[in-house]
């Protein structure tokens, strides 16, 4: 286990490497000017120069990379354009926003996508099949934003039952908290649903299909006491790595559902940061999503290794 | 005639009761949300001159001098001023009524050290670049002193673009982004939570501009019966439009054309027009041809139906006024208007036969607002039939503004001049200045702005501001298309709003 958790960590920093220098890459991939959109189109000339040496955008592309890498090896990600504020500040701000919305989507779309994939396999080829199938189809088809405002015409405009965005701290206040929270994290969790449930049911299929499991029902045990005890636990292996590549994309639909909602999450501040091309906050941002993502993905490979054992020896 | 009697009787009490019912609809209470689409880059007013950030700063801070409801400066902390026969000190006396949000009482000291930080870190340098010194002349009086004769230096001082606001001089001594938030305004900071929102509450200390009668553009009497307002940042149109319909907010800072339309008929709401809120101006880079060329210019400017422009970008909500400023305007003037919008194809085909334009692609750069984009799509159509090929490039803001503030690769730019026309001739005319808009010096406007600025004398001012329309006219060195406006819609329980630059929660009321 302990050389397998070596390797894993190993690769996890040379993603790392790869991505800090795609995030530094950005300020000569991306156009435009952090300084120009700064200020307003009246700005001089001298106004733009000067902004831009404070910023350190004048200095030659390899002092701005040994800049960026002595900051980041020690710690620091650097002063926001516009927040004026550090961004290490700004991201651990957000963070808890975004994590707790992506749990809660991910709770939402494990129970509701397993509990679906479940049913159809259990009847299989027959209408509770063919009903999840479509409505995960559905579900993987539509764009997140258009589902959110939906939602919020549904349940916030036409029903009133919810708050149509805003967002409230949990310490502040926890039952309004959950209030704001439920739109958003089944707008980004019913998307995901559709991929769990499908991914559930054919590993539960494949898993029904097994002699010990064919067994089990030939002893007379009871139908659901064969699904839930004999066959559910093994399917939940593939279903754990699906959970790991959905977490990712979670965090990447919070960034356009946090829009929507107005909840003031990382996505929130990483789509501003582009806008305003604010390059601290934009690399800092994907730095520190590469690495909640990295360890999401170390913690599920572990937890699977843990689950089966022949992982830890491939 | 008994019959006629009560009859009369009945009209004069029904128009008292009516008259009594409004006096006491003024009601002090509620609390009123307010959807914005950008988050303000900061609450330190002297150090932005985004409009996220006036929406919000201009209900806390004020100014020595504020504009009226037509842009005039006029007295708000400070109480009047006097200038000397040369133009060069203006002594400011302050008013002594007036008490920040942390309780400390206004004097000489506090607007000193807001000045002196301004000439430092504010984000408008030029407003208080003529300033020589700033120097407290008495507990309640302050000296300014320029370097030269400045006829522009009150519209400076009362300038809401990164207003120059007065901090307690505690304050005033921190660097760019470190104050607290203490201004003397109607509204005292409550909190700002980044990305969420920014609340503010109503302050009771609150000491009125005496020489107010009412509520008059940014200055004038200010009474706040809000007991809080709420800016919450709202970047997604659709859902601001919904928490209006849910009652989330009461005030939806902008909304586009058809939705206004929907929310209009909808007794629950109110639609309010902001018209003009923006110039939609057509720039030429002059540092390369064919622009460099007066003729092609002139051809453009023959060529287009700027009422064909607004209609499509801006349906339902502009004005058509060939002033470079609004109306309303000290200095509004219609010179120049027989060469605005004229639609003069044949003319146009002249004088592009002049030019050295023998065809070939010019580029049209365009941000992605809709409306720009629309204008540049009128423009490519347009100059199409007179053989002007016109290929669009559509980007970002930052993007945009990097290639257009660099001479080379494009032709044509569009994009809005809002604050410049409100703030007056001098910044109508300061982005034309050393070339910096069109990319290429012209003598006669550096000309024009140098004497008007130094010109005290209100009538050759005015001479001076029609010379240098003129001069846009006859040299078509950018193009006016109109006035645009935008949209705003409140709930109907918000009584006695009037539409103006900033959503100003002064002088309105909540209904029960």
């Amino acid at each position: 286990m302990g050389s397998f958790l070596i390797r894993r960590l190993a690769g996890s920093f040379v993603v790392l490497a790869l991505v800090s220098l795609m995030s530094f890459a950005l300020i000569w991939l991306v156009p435009g000017d952090p300084a120009a959109a700064f200020l307003d189109a009246s700005a001089t000339p001298a106004q733009i120069a000067t902004l831009r040496s404070a910023l350190g955008l004048d200095l030659s592309l390899p002092q701005q990379m040994i800049g960026w890498y002595g900051r980041i090896l020690s710690g620091d990600l650097g002063q926001s354009i516009l927040l004026n504020r550090s961004v290490s500040a700004a991201l651990t701000e957000r963070l808890p926003v975004t994590l707790a919305l992506a749990a809660l989507a991910l709770a939402f779309a494990v129970v509701v996508g397993v509990t679906a994939g479940l049913i159809a396999a259990v009847n299989h080829n027959r209408w509770p099949d063919q009903a999840v199938m479509t409505a995960a189809l559905l579900g993987l088809s539509v764009p997140d934003f258009w589902l959110g405002l939906v939602m919020v015409l549904v349940f916030a405009v036409s029903l009133g039952w919810l708050p149509s965005g805003g967002f409230t701290a949990f310490s502040q206040s926890p039952g309004e908290w959950l209030r704001c929270m439920i739109l958003p994290a089944l707008t980004l969790g019913l998307v995901q649903v559709g991929f769990i449930a499908r991914m559930a049911r054919a590993s539960m299929l494949d898993t029904l299909g097994q002699d010990y499991v064919r067994t089990a029902d030939a002893k007379g045990l009871a139908k659901l006491r064969v699904v839930l005890r004999h066959a559910l636990p093994n399917a939940l292996i593939p279903i754990l790595t699906v959970i790991g590549i959905v977490s990712g994309a979670l965090l990447g639909g919070a960034v356009i559902v946090e829009q929507v909602f107005s909840i003031p999450g990382i996505g929130r501040l990483i789509v501003g940061a582009i806008a305003a091309r604010d390059f601290p906050v934009l690399q800092g941002g994907l730095l520190f999503l590469a690495i909640v993502y990295l360890s999401i993905n170390l913690v599920v490979d572990v937890l699977y290794a843990v689950v089966d054992p022949r992982v830890r020896l491939a | 005639m008994a019959k006629h009697l009560i009859l009369k009787a009945a009209v004069i009490a029904a128009v008292a009761l009516g008259g009594a019912q409004g006096a006491l609809a003024q009601r002090k209470g509620g609390e009123v949300t307010i959807g914005i689409s950008q988050a303000p880059p900061s609450l330190d007013a002297q150090i932005t001159s985004a409009q996220a950030s006036r929406n919000v700063t201009l209900h806390i801070f004020e100014t020595l001098y504020a504009r009226d409801e037509n842009a005039k400066p006029v007295p708000e902390l400070a109480e009047g001023v006097t200038v000397s026969p040369d133009g060069k000190s203006y002594v400011f006396p302050i008013r002594k009524d007036v008490t920040f949000h942390n309780g400390k009482k206004l004097d000489a000291a506090d607007v000193v050290a807001s000045l002196e930080r301004y000439r430092k870190i504010g984000a408008s340098p030029a407003l208080v670049a003529a300033i020589d010194t700033v120097k407290a002349s008495g507990e309640h009086e302050v000296t300014v002193t320029l370097k030269q004769a400045q006829s522009t230096f009150l519209d400076n001082l009362s300038s809401p673009r990164a207003p120059i606001a007065i901090y307690p001089a505690s304050e005033a001594a921190k660097e760019a982004g470190k104050i607290e938030v203490i201004g003397t305004g109607p509204y005292k900071f409550v909190e700002y939570k980044p990305d969420s929102h920014v609340k503010l509450t109503r302050y009771d200390g609150y000491a009125s501009n005496p020489k107010g009668t009412g509520r008059d553009g940014f200055a004038g009497k200010k009474e706040a019966f809000l007991d809080a307002v709420t800016f919450r940042f709202m970047p997604e149109g659709g859902a601001r439009t919904a928490a209006l319909e849910a009652g989330q907010i009461q005030f939806n800072e902008t909304v586009d054309g058809p939705t206004a339309k929907r929310l209009g008929t909808d007794a629950r709401f109110t639609v309010h027009k902001v018209v003009p809120f923006g110039l939609q101006v057509i720039k030429f880079n002059q540092a390369q041809p064919p622009a460099n060329d007066v003729n092609f210019r002139l051809a453009v400017q023959a060529a287009l139906d700027m009422e064909e422009i607004m209609a499509i970008s801006y349906a339902d909500i502009y004005q058509m006024d060939p002033s470079w400023l609004y109306p309303g305007a000290a200095f509004h003037s219609t010179v120049g208007s027989d060469k605005y919008n004229k639609a003069d194809l044949k003319l146009a085909k002249e004088l592009l036969g002049k030019s050295s334009y023998k065809g070939g692609k010019v580029t049209f750069i365009v941000d992605n607002l809709r409306a720009n984009v629309d204008t540049a799509t009128v423009v490519q159509q347009k100059l199409k039939e007179i053989g002007i090929e016109v290929e669009i490039a559509v980007s970002d803001w930052p993007t945009v503004s990097k290639i257009g503030f660099t001479p080379t690769n494009w032709t044509f730019w569009t994009h809005g001049f809002g604050i410049e026309p409100y703030e007056g001739p001098g910044s109508v005319m300061a982005p034309w200045v050393n070339g910096l808009s069109q990319q290429a010096k012209d003598p006669e406007i550096d000309r024009i702005a140098a004497a008007f600025n130094a010109e005290l004398d209100e009538g050759k001012r005015k001479a001076l501001y029609d010379a240098f329309q003129k001069h846009m006219y006859d040299a078509a060195v950018a193009m006016k298309a109109g006035n645009y406006g935008l949209f705003q819609a409140s709930t109907a329980k918000l009584k006695n709003f009037k539409p103006y630059r900033i959503p100003r929660m002064w002088g309105v009321w909540l209904e029960p």
